[in-house]
């Protein structure tokens, strides 16, 4: 269509300049004229229009010469042939007077002020010319107490303006309302809570506040919006899989602080408190900063020549005495796609082994495989954007806002303007006050309840025929399996009420567009794979796919959990997903790397375990992994690690799994290197070093480079844009990506030559051609049938916002001060029958060993299910955990565990405080 | 404000609305300001609980700084100026404890003075001896009276009630014909322009809410009439309540709307207790409840009482307190006719405007149209303060000299300098223009006042100007709702730069700095609190020079130079 460019015309100063539909004056003149040629103390990019400080007025007229009236620029929408006037002697002059009254009850402390060349009020009242204050003193709030309470945050609200910034940035962005003005008029102050301290209040220190404030009234520790930055780097969050963008403010060599981009597509401005404030694990004293030898039954430090000298030496006999089968490697998803492309290409084509996994094996497997038989591609079909599109969410087995947390304050803000969410979870989780369903069912039976879902939904007549019949397969395999389920089986079986089903069933069948996402609640299962298929079915059989705002969207756990997969860390699949027991994919990576290959699929995670300790696996190579904490049955893990004749760890920390090397690499952190990760959507994003790595460490990459060189291997020194040069030959969906395209937001595979992405797949058809159908029956867990007698309870496992995974990183931060220890939920009324009150220490036990750790006492889970987390290896939660594992993909079985609990002692009553207040599920105690 | 918190409100709906319950647990506590009513509040509406508390806070009623309070003395302008309050609060003070009495603005006793609230009850002109036994014996008369009078051949406003059955013929006959394109027309015709003040016409605001998508609408009435010296909707709600009910039905069966909430401030407790009654007596008539006489119309409506914050007349503020949000002004666009109530559309018109409807269903619109000028069409009610000889509501036609009321009235009992109309933001008429006025917008605007809502204050001889413009700046300072920094600051600065002025000889006021005072106040602030009140102020700048003189450095008219 062609636009009527008079129609979209108007006016700045008298100057033409076309307008975007929806503009308000301000974001026009911004457009035009660049942010702060007209000023504004309330209004946020990243924020609603608000319309309280009235500094952004300006003049308009609906001619040149006609009449002219002020109006506040930042919440008037523009017409067409408007003039807009922003530097009349009127508008300055009312704009100096406003900022004149602001600054009668501001300190005049500048000079001191931790903003200092950084403050939107010094720049304002500057450029619109205060030279003084003509008011005679008056009353003021200049006596306000300083809050440092916080490990992160802070405040002092002498220097607020009560421009409602920072608590419409906590509405608005984050959506936690801890954050309100109290009283009114002249006496109006910002209160935390319930009238408290940053600490006390259920904030959940995602710094939104403090990014949004124009003075220094909210701050953080790191006091973020000084200046004393001599460079600011953007690069990507190295926690969960949203893969935040960030802005890494360094001087020298030290990391300042760290602020969201506002033009950051997956972020906009936000982080929560792991990617803004949980980075001084970088430069910890504890961080690895020398190769280390094992000798003589301790860690002795070596030169890194020493330390790949040994490495070279070991493996090269391992693999002559047994053959490169007996050599393994685990690489990392926390690491880059081109770390983990070298990684498995040293393993394949330097070991001669597909024995590569990589951390997907224990969290995401089950997705990668499932979506590929259902779809074609183990990858989201959406992306985050779609949320703000779709009618109806459906969270599965994963908990956003505390795993996911920027993504999980962007499906809050639809949710709570009344997008109707299905929960399906055993516990309370955040969200769900705000649906409109939660399915709380008992773990383990997620296949029984989905079941009931698309059975419903046919016997609702809610399939979408047209869809199924055209775009899929093998719909009669499904329709009849379902069509023989004994609904009220199920119904005891999940526990969930079976009109409830019904009715999530018909809500997400009748919807326009949903969307679902899950985590490891579907996946950690024994039919983990079957419930992701599952889902796809739902989706599927309802028409929710290739469109904006539907789909199956895992919600990756970590950083780079679907570039590790995409780049090959997989022992069934090489880089690109090429199965490697095809002869023609076979054929093709072998002139690709220039050597033989091995035809045989490699062991998995588990597998690598088993022969380790049954002596076949002799070596084994970790990067950036600690099995022995997160893997479960821990002394099982311990076991195949002893068994090991050599076992190499590159790490950052000493982790539990490092005490176990024959060499240990010091390597370096996300801050330290550059390379790309790719997110939960596709999203492939540069990541630039901030700083230099810490002395005596290397970046991963360069590692493996230098690796792969000692061995021979003729591969060039490391460089990102190199070995993404390598990846794009060999991997079909990055054919397009160039380190210069991706840019500052990145692009979306699959990527096509020439920079075309994809926002949305499976859109004409499926990857696979037809999306495929398949019916499962739920099949109850081996480990609840063979010890759920004596270990009556079932035990789910998940994390916490503050913690990520065993909490190397994060333990080391301040977010260590913030939540200290894992707890283990129990509901009240198994609590009273036990004797167990919030604060005992509790012994939890397994068919595999026991821990102790304290007790709260929540209606969060049902009565006979607990919860807790593994964030601290004082607990080793993974000693209960099991052997059980999914039957396709062998990823653990962490969501179920027959357990059994008991007091030790009492304790003080004290609960961990955040878990006390935060988002205040219904119920919680 | 918060377009999360609207959407979450929502989902507790009107009848469990958050703002009633805030209300009666401070009516339970003396203060809704306390932890486990906040926490159990935030809890269950999902607001946290900064949200709950900063909304409690905010309200002279639910505030903790007003716990303990026990007898709220009227600090409005009316009694201000009839120079009654200084001996009702030392004579107060021999019963209550100084801490035990505070303040309250404007009970709609300004045809009296002497005003105040004891027990969730209004007083006003107690004689020493009757305070003595309200206080002891907890006995006492509340009775409110004043003159009521019209000067139509036919009264409209101000007729008897017929009773329902003949008072709703029209409003049946509506439904009956069934035909809202011929409704839309008579409004159209009949050119009612609101009573609030603002004088928005009628038939576009309902058009508009009308025409608006989605199954929720509400009809919304302002009855937060908190201007000083106003007690126009006290006296539709109390003696005329059926008026303002049928308003609200007619405009529910037009837009589409299935519910009427009436916001009535708590300032007013027999207007709650008789709308109550007269919502009462239309159930019981079949009037309201689903499918109304057959017609398919569902319509329900309710009270809610306001806990004393003036900016609550503001609509967008009004429906924010509604939502158990912090009562603050909100941008518009998007207007309340498209994001209204819980961000649904919602016509929100004042009392006044809603009791004119039924003249317009009865004469139609072109009949009503013949009332008034052609650009202030209809009947106008005006308040009368205690200084007029017989003080009480006045109907006139739009365009009647005002001279022709205050003569209905009688006249002054005292000297009187100036009278204020419209409230504390409309203009401060010289007694010498008081000739030169019509009761209409136009004759208003033209003569650089403001009808507003056509409460008059006098002003006495007696009463010094500059302590009038303090008062003015003092109560837009207490009201401001402080989002905005024009009026949050400069009303504060302002009153602080009158009280130096008056309180130190040797300090004067700089005209300029005065000047962009007002100026700043007056174009920029977000709405008409801010943006109203320095018209008074440079009315009586300009009129008052003289008497002003002495407080400025340099002519006072100096400071009215744009």
């Amino acid at each position: 269509m062609v636009q009527d460019l008079t129609s979209l015309t108007a006016y700045i100063d008298g100057e033409p300049y076309l307008f975007d539909e929806g503009d308000t004056l301000l974001n026009f003149v911004d457009r035009h004229r660049g942010r702060g040629h007209v000023p504004t103390l309330c209004d946020a990019p990243q924020l609603e229009p608000y319309g309280a400080c009235r500094v952004c007025s300006v003049e308009v007229a609906l001619q040149a010469d006609g009449p002219r009236r002020v109006v506040a620029s930042c919440h008037t929408p523009l017409t067409a042939g408007m003039h807009v006037f922003t530097e009349s002697k009127k508008v300055r002059n009312l704009r100096k007077n406003i900022v004149e009254l602001v600054l009668t009850d501001h300190p005049l402390d500048c000079l001191t002020c931790e903003v200092n060349g950084n403050c939107e009020l010094q720049t304002v009242a500057a450029k619109v010319g205060i030279r003084g204050v003509r008011y005679p003193e008056g009353a003021n709030h200049l006596d306000r107490k300083k809050d440092l309470s916080h490990p992160y945050m802070t405040s002092d609200l002498s220097k607020c303006i009560n421009c409602s910034r920072c608590v419409r940035a906590c509405d608005e962005v984050q959506g936690q309302f801890v954050l309100s003005m109290h009283g009114r008029g002249f006496n109006a102050r910002i209160i935390k809570g319930l009238d408290t301290t940053f600490e006390d209040s259920p904030c959940v220190s995602c710094g939104a506040c403090s990014q949004a404030c124009p003075t220094s009234a909210i701050s953080d520790r790191f006091q973020s919006k000084s200046i004393e930055a001599t460079k600011k780097t953007r690069t990507i969050c190295t926690y969960c899989g949203v893969g935040c963008n960030l802005d890494v403010a360094t001087k020298g060599n030290e990391v300042l602080s760290i602020q969201a981009p506002i033009n950051a597509e997956v972020n906009h401005a936000h982080t929560c408190l792991k990617g803004r404030y949980a980075f001084r694990f970088y430069n910890h004293p504890d961080r690895l900063t020398k190769p280390m030898i094992r000798t003589n039954g301790h860690f002795e430090e070596a030169t890194w020549e020493e330390a790949y000298d040994h490495i070279f030496e070991n493996l090269t006999r391992i693999k002559k005495e047994n053959g490169g089968q007996a050599i393994a490697g685990i690489s990392s998803a926390r690491c880059t796609n081109e770390e983990n492309y070298l990684m498995q290409k040293f393993i394949r084509a330097v070991m001669g082994t597909n024995s590569i996994d990589c951390c997907a094996r224990v969290c995401h497997s089950p997705t990668a495989w499932g979506m590929q038989k259902s779809f074609g591609t183990g990858a989201a079909t959406n992306s985050f954007e779609d949320i703000e599109h779709t009618r109806c969410i459906m969270v599965i087995g994963a908990n956003p806002t505390e795993g996911h947390p920027v993504t999980g304050a962007r499906l809050k803000q639809q949710i709570m303007k009344g997008t109707p969410l299905i929960v399906i979870d055993p516990r309370k989780i955040e969200i769900v006050p705000y649906a409109k369903h939660h399915l709380q069912l008992r773990p383990g039976t997620n296949v029984a309840l989905l079941n009931m879902m698309a059975r419903y939904i046919l016997d609702e007549g809610l399939v979408k025929r047209d869809f199924v019949e055209k775009r899929c397969e093998d719909w009669d395999i499904f329709e009849a399996g379902l069509r023989a389920l004994d609904l009220d089986e199920l119904e005891k079986i999940t526990g969930v009420d079976k009109e409830k089903v019904r009715a999530a069933a018909i809500e997400y069948a009748s919807s326009e567009a949903a969307m679902s996402f899950h985590g490891l609640g579907v996946t950690e299962h024994q039919q983990g794979a079957k419930t992701v298929m599952l889902i796809a079915n739902l989706a599927m059989m309802t028409g929710n796919i290739g469109r904006p705002g539907v789909g199956v969207n895992p919600l990756r756990g970590q950083n780079n959990v679907q570039g590790a997969a995409d780049m090959g860390c997989q022992p069934h699949q090489g880089a690109g997903y090429f199965e490697v027991d095809d002869a023609e994919v076979h054929r093709r990576y072998e002139e690709f790397y220039g050597v033989k290959l091995s035809e045989e699929p490699g062991w998995k995670i588990p597998q690598m375990f088993e022969a380790a300790i049954d002596g076949r696996l002799k070596a084994l190579w970790l990067m950036g992994e600690d099995v022995v904490q997160t893997d479960p049955d821990s002394e099982h893990v311990k076991h195949a690690m002893n068994s090991l004749e050599f076992l190499v760890v590159q790490e950052i920390f000493m982790t539990e799994t490092a005490k176990f090397a024959n060499v240990i690499l010091p390597a370096s952190s996300f801050l330290e290197k550059s390379g790309t990760f790719t997110n939960a959507e596709r999203r492939v994003q540069r990541v630039n070093a901030s700083v230099k790595p810490l002395e005596g460490t290397k970046p991963d990459g360069q590692i493996m480079c230098e690796i792969l060189q000692r061995f021979g291997y003729p591969q060039d020194d490391y460089t990102p844009d190199g070995v993404l040069a390598e990846i794009a030959q060999i991997v079909p969906f990055f054919a397009g990506a160039t380190w210069e395209n991706l840019g500052e937001n990145g692009k979306q595979w699959p990527i096509a030559k020439g920079g075309v992405d994809t926002q949305i797949m499976h859109q004409e058809k499926f990857a696979r051609g037809l999306g495929k159908f398949h019916f499962f029956p739920w099949q109850e867990s081996t480990e609840l049938e063979t010890n759920g007698k004596e270990f009556p309870f079932i035990l789910t496992t998940g994390r916490i916002l503050e913690h990520y995974n065993c909490g190397t990183m994060t333990r080391r931060t301040g977010n260590g001060e913030i939540v200290t220890r894992d707890e283990l939920a129990i509901n009240p009324a198994d609590a009273a029958k036990k004797g167990i009150h919030t604060g005992d220490y509790v012994k939890l036990a397994s068919a595999r060993g026991e821990v102790t750790l304290p007790a709260r006492v929540t209606e969060e889970v049902k009565p006979g299910i607990l919860y807790t987390t593994f964030h601290f290896p004082e607990n080793m939660v993974n000693n209960v955990t099991g052997p059980g594992c999914d039957a396709d993909t062998l990823c653990p079985e962490y969501k179920v565990i027959a357990a059994d609990v008991e007091k030790v002692e009492s304790g003080d009553g004290r609960q961990e405080s955040r878990t006390k207040s935060h988002g205040a599920p219904a119920g919680a105690v | 404000m918060s377009k999360n918190l609207s959407h979450l409100s929502f989902r507790k709906g009107i009848e469990k609305n958050l703002f009633e319950r805030m209300v009666s647990a401070a009516e339970e506590a003396g203060t809704a300001e306390n932890p486990e009513f906040v926490r159990s509040l935030g809890e269950d509406s999902l607001f946290g609980d900064a949200i709950t508390l900063g909304a409690v806070s905010f309200y002279d009623f639910t505030k903790a700084e007003n716990e303990g309070k026990k007898v709220l003395i009227c600090n409005g302008s009316a009694c201000l100026c009839a120079g009654t309050q200084e001996k009702l609060h030392h004579d107060l003070e021999s019963h209550f404890k100084a801490e035990e009495i505070g303040h309250i603005c404007c009970l709609g006793r300004c045809h009296q003075g002497d005003a105040f609230q004891y027990e969730g009850k209004n007083y006003s002109g107690q004689e020493a001896g009757a305070l003595k036994d309200l206080f002891e014996s907890g006995q006492g008369d509340d009775s409110d009276n004043y003159v009521v009078a019209s000067s139509l051949t036919k009264p409209q406003l101000t007729a008897p009630f017929p009773g329902i059955d003949t008072y709703y013929e029209s409003f049946r006959a509506l439904l009956a014909k069934g035909d809202r394109e011929a409704l839309a027309v008579e409004l159209k015709d009949s050119g009612l322009r609101g009573r609030g003040g603002a004088g928005f016409p009628l038939h576009f605001k309902w058009a508009g809410a009308k025409s608006s998508p989605g199954p929720v609408k509400y009809i919304v009435c302002n009855a937060d009439e908190g201007d000083p010296g106003a007690y126009i909707d006290k006296y539709l709600m109390e003696l005329q309540p059926h008026s303002v009910l049928l308003g609200m039905m007619v405009a529910g069966w037009y837009a589409g709307a299935e519910t009427g909430v009436l916001y009535i401030r708590a300032e007013y407790p027999d207007s709650v207790r008789i709308i109550d009654e007269a919502i009462a007596d239309l159930q019981a008539a079949g009037l309201l409840g689903k499918n109304i006489l057959g017609s398919g119309f569902n319509f329900a409506l309710k009270t809610i009482k306001g806990a004393g914050a003036y900016i609550c007349g503001e609509e967008t503020a009004l429906l924010a307190s509604i939502e158990g949000q912090r009562p603050e002004v909100r941008t518009r666009p998007p207007f309340p006719t498209v994001e209204g109530l819980f961000r649904r559309p919602t016509i929100v018109n004042n009392v006044e405007t809603f009791s004119n409807l039924h003249a317009i269903l009865t004469l139609g619109g072109k009949g009503y149209a013949a009332i008034g000028t052609p650009q202030s069409t209809g009947p106008k009610l005006i308040s009368l303060d205690s200084h007029f000889a017989k003080p009480g509501i006045y109907e006139v036609a739009m365009g009647t000299p005002l001279l022709d009321v205050i003569n209905m009235a009688g006249g002054f009992k005292t000297e009187i300098k100036a009278i204020q109309i419209g409230g504390p933001l409309g203009g401060i008429v010289p007694i010498s223009h008081v000739d030169k006025l019509t009761v209409d917008f136009e004759s208003f605007k033209n003569a650089g006042f403001l009808l507003g809502h056509a409460g008059v204050v006098s002003i006495p001889e007696t009463m010094p100007m500059i302590h009038y413009i303090q008062h003015l700046f003092q109560f837009t300072s207490d009201e401001s709702c402080g989002k905005c920094f024009p009026c949050r600051l400069g009303s504060t600065r302002g009153k602080e730069l009158i009280a130096k002025a008056r309180e130190d000889e040797t300090y004067k006021i700089d005209p300029e700095l005065l000047n962009d005072l007002l100026d700043t106040m007056e174009i920029t602030s977000l709405c008409a609190l801010g943006g109203g009140v320095p018209l008074p102020i440079k009315n009586a700048l300009q009129h008052f020079e003289s008497e002003l003189a002495p407080f400025f450095a340099g002519k006072p008219q100096a400071a009215l130079k744009h």
